[in-house]
């Protein structure tokens, strides 16, 4: 990932490379001369500074080939001929300037390279480097090869390579593996400048930023022993005798190896309009005499690549007699590349701005159909459901997932169910989630009394993005169910007819009541403004009086279960007051019955006083004095209860119900937590319903 | 081979509700801007990489909800932030009141980071309420730098989160230094105490 993006903005660089590139115009001249191991006996002006050329180059590169044939210059590495050639050269260039060394030469066996730049470009180059590849004897000696100079100039790449291929008429495919092995074995490792003593060997860099092929500019010069072929003698002396040079060229296994694809790929030629220069008679304009009687042929090669390469001349230098070879020439005009850095640096801010953007359209990203989920009008043991649509707008997979918030566990408040809660959605996919609302005996009390509302943040997280805050809320509508015997009994009216902060008012009057009544004992009313309490909640009454109008002979009473529909409809009329009758059949009001006692907040016997009652249980006396102790609307209820419960007993020919079995309901009822006690505690119940 | 980045620093964003915290950050991610206002309800995210001074940082900058009651649940974005921007709104003095509050939060939730002080919608003079100078005074009292924004007319923005981000890199190069420079403290000691072992014996 990392890499990716940081080869995708070198790509990006070099593709708007332009937009913060100039180009520079820079004059390089290129010789190469096969001297045929002759000594620098005669001036060659004529050669590198022709009267014609009246601008001076901006940079010399000069190869030799056979310079030294001699076996010293295979052994030792070392020639006598390098120095006097090395003058010749100095008193060639150009006089209208002056130039510097950039190498001072760089030499393998015959082939030796000199390059020298104008005087005060010199500090406009850099990272110098040379090498040389042997392809001679056994691969590697440097009878033949290729020897090179690259440096920096500006913010190009400039490149000379000086070779001498191996040559043969027929054997033509030497060369080209000769070229190949150049190619591929010219490493530029060493930095050298004033060091040219390189050992005639590859080396052994493998650095592809140092190869051939990262030069922005790379000129191939040299004799590369290209011959006519199919052609003889005196045809081929014929056609350039008659200057139809554009027809012997067809013959020239470089240019027809160069159009088959076989060599020198991506490299251009100039269109060559002077005769061959091989072979001569040394000091002559004759062709070979010689016994070999050697064809003609154009050894002598100037080529580039790269891009912003002019080339203003391409040409022999008849004049020059010296060799058996005729020394060539072009002069190139290229365009070096010249960086703005203001406009570099904000070409690569844009581009970097380009792929931030990118990362972050990367980003997952979700739409939901709400941030505000509302709930109506619930009621307790109503489930209530709303749909929250997550749609991936994103263009990657999101995998979403509600997290708990800070110091929270859970997710979501305990009323609340969220379904799911963790997903995956493909891009342009929904995801229904659901979230349903449900109050039960343990989240209606706080309900009831206001103390809690229904209210909770969800927070939506989508994996490595980002996160949304869903806002649930809702009216929750208080019910008598679920509410306490203390408060029940100071409310003359139903609930839903009570005002919320009067509900509040009754509920924490209830509360320090109760506290008063358990502290003081219950004796008179501690506020004889007030009206005073009902007796029992009227809820309690009207669900018992129901059952005892309308239950007392049914059969499977409390055995057989309510229907949940029913129940909520008795809910709401207990709730409302209305109507007159209770609705559905007897056994839900039964149902209903056990309900109402199972959630009360504080039992019937409330918790303080279990241990003891169940301690108690088996003495009748004490149990009597126990119940004493209850607060006086608990009392009352319990009296109630099982006055009720003796009531049904009388009628248990026809209802068929047992003291044990409405015991253990009415212990159940608000008890179901305990089952420890269970046992025990039926035989209190059953005690106690005796008693009374 | 390069890096994709040297360093990673996440930076948050708080401030009044409607101050421009998402603006701000749209405009330095996307250059962007819209007139519509959509109240964050959550916190996101954007990145950016920028030079700073040769080196590559990349920014994770978290946007966060302005509403009161989502406050408790954005405080624990504060975690492993490298800096805060705290913005108002030149054209509300509410706003800027409640600056105290929002530093007061930083705080409460991180132990040592890098803020700064941001005046956004500074475009339209005849509604800036909120005047420099007394910001700046609030500003120096705090020991904070100040910075005067529009999202929409792209003011300052770019120059605010480069400025936050120099702090972060300073702060990040001061502490490496102390580390180092402890280093050495603990091996010169510790040549001393031997040197001075070996005289006891």
């Amino acid at each position: 990932m990392e890499s990716s993006r940081d080869n995708h903005i070198k790509l990006q660089m070099r593709e708007r490379e332009s937009d913060y590139t100039n180009l520079q115009p820079y004059r390089i001249f290129c010789g190469t001369w096969n001297v045929n191991g002759q000594q620098a006996s005669e001036a060659i002006n004529e050669w590198l500074c022709p009267a014609e050329d009246s601008e001076p180059p901006d940079i010399y590169a000069i190869g030799f080939q056979e310079l030294d044939l001699s076996k010293n210059a295979y052994i030792f590495s070392e020639s006598v001929r390098e120095e006097d050639w090395y003058k010749r050269i100095k008193e060639a260039l150009h006089p209208k300037a002056k130039y510097k060394k950039v190498v001072k030469l760089v030499r393998l066996v015959g082939m030796m390279l000199v390059v020298f730049i104008r005087k005060g470009l010199e500090l406009e180059i850099y990272d110098v480097m040379s090498g040389t590849v042997g392809t001679g004897i056994m691969g590697v000696m440097g009878n033949k090869g290729g020897v090179a100079v690259r440096f920096g100039l500006r913010d190009s790449t400039l490149c000379f390579v000086n070779s001498h291929l191996a040559a043969h008429t027929v054997e033509f495919e030497r060369p080209h593996t000769d070229f190949k092995d150049i190619n591929s074995r010219m490493l530029f490792g060493n930095r050298t400048i004033s060091d040219h003593e390189l050992v005639p060997c590859f080396f052994f860099f493998f650095s592809s930023e140092n190869s051939l092929l990262f030069c922005s500019i790379v000129i191939w010069l040299g004799d590369l022993n290209y011959r006519l072929s199919d052609i003889d003698n005196d045809a081929c002396k014929k056609l350039i005798s008659d200057g139809r040079l554009q027809e012997l060229m067809k013959y020239d296994q470089l240019v027809r190896q160069i159009s088959q694809k076989n060599v020198f790929l991506d490299y251009l030629e100039g269109k060559i309009s002077f005769i061959p220069t091989y072979k001569y008679d040394p000091g002559t304009d004759t062709w070979d005499t010689s016994e070999k009687c050697r064809t003609p042929a154009w050894c002598d090669r100037i080529l580039w690549r790269g891009s912003n390469v002019g080339q203003l001349c391409y040409r022999s230098h008849m004049a020059c007699k010296l060799s058996d070879h005729k020394p060539v020439s072009s002069i190139f005009e290229s365009g070096i590349k010249v960086i703005d850095r203001a406009k570099q640096r904000q070409v690569y801010e844009d581009v970097m701005k380009q792929l931030d953007k990118w990362e972050n359209e990367f980003l997952p990203q979700v739409e939901v159909s709400t941030m505000e989920i509302k709930f109506k009008d619930i009621k307790f043991i109503e489930q209530k459901k709303e749909i929250l649509v997550v749609s991936n707008t994103g263009q990657v997979p999101v995998q979403f997932e509600f997290i708990p918030k800070p110091s929270d566990t859970n997710f979501c408040e305990p009323w609340l169910s969220v379904e799911p809660s963790k997903a995956v959605i493909s891009v342009g996919a929904k995801c229904e989630v659901h979230l349903s609302v449900y109050v039960n005996k343990d989240t209606g009390p706080s309900l009831n009394s206001g103390k809690a509302r229904i209210e909770d943040i969800l927070v939506l997280h989508l994996d490595g993005g980002k996160d949304l805050f869903i806002t649930v809320s809702g009216n929750y509508i208080p019910s008598s169910f679920s509410s306490s015997i203390e408060t029940l009994v100071r409310m003359f009216k139903p609930v839903t007819d009570v005002e919320t902060g009067s509900l509040i008012e009754i509920v924490s009057a209830s509360t320090s009541l109760q506290h008063l009544i358990l502290t003081i004992d219950q004796a008179s009313s501690p506020n004889p403004s007030e009206d005073p309490p009902l007796d029992i909640p009227k809820e309690i009454w009207r669900l018992v009086d129901h059952l005892y109008k309308y239950g007392m002979e049914q059969d499977e009473l409390f055995r057989q279960p309510g229907l949940h529909s029913e129940i909520q409809l008795i809910r709401d009329c207990l709730d409302q007051g209305k109507p007159r009758l209770l609705p559905g059949s007897v056994h839900s009001v039964a149902e209903a019955l056990l309900l109402f006692l199972e959630v009360l907040p504080e039992p019937v016997v409330p918790y303080e006083h279990y241990d003891l009652c169940l301690h108690v249980c088996d003495n009748f006396t004490q149990a009597k004095q126990v119940l004493q102790r209850l607060p006086t609307s608990h009392r009352n209820v319990f009296k109630y209860i099982c006055a009720f419960l003796r009531e049904l007993l009388k009628h248990s020919a026809s209802n068929f119900l047992d003291a044990r079995f409405l015991g253990e309901l009415h212990l159940n009822g608000h008890q179901s937590s305990r089952t420890a006690h269970q046992t025990r505690a039926d035989h209190r119940s059953s005690l106690l319903c005796d008693a009374f | 081979m390069a890096r994709e980045y040297d360093h990673l620093f996440k930076l948050l964003i708080i401030g009044d509700s409607g101050v421009g915290k998402s603006s701000l950050l749209l405009r330095f991610s996307d250059n962007t801007f819209s007139g519509t206002y959509i109240t964050t309800i959550g916190v996101d995210f954007k990145i950016r990489t920028v030079d700073i001074n040769g080196e590559k940082v990349k920014l994770q900058i978290w946007d966060t909800a302005g509403q009161e009651r989502f406050r408790t649940i954005t405080s624990t974005y504060y975690r492993g932030t490298h800096g805060v921007i705290v913005v108002y709104d030149v054209s509300s003095g509410d706003s800027f009141a409640n600056v105290k509050r929002w530093l007061h939060e930083i705080d409460q939730n991180c132990d040592v980071v890098n803020r700064i002080l941001v005046g956004n919608k500074d475009d339209d003079p005849d509604r800036k309420v909120v005047l420099t100078q007394d910001a700046r005074r609030f500003a120096d009292q705090m020991g904070i730098q100040l910075f005067e924004t529009s999202a929409k007319e792209n003011i300052n923005v770019e120059e605010m989160f480069l400025a936050i981000t120099s702090l972060v890199l300073r702060s990040k190069k001061d502490q490496q230094q102390r580390i180092q420079q402890q280093a050495n403290d603990t091996v010169k000691l510790g040549k001393g105490s031997s040197s001075k072992k070996k005289k006891c014996c």
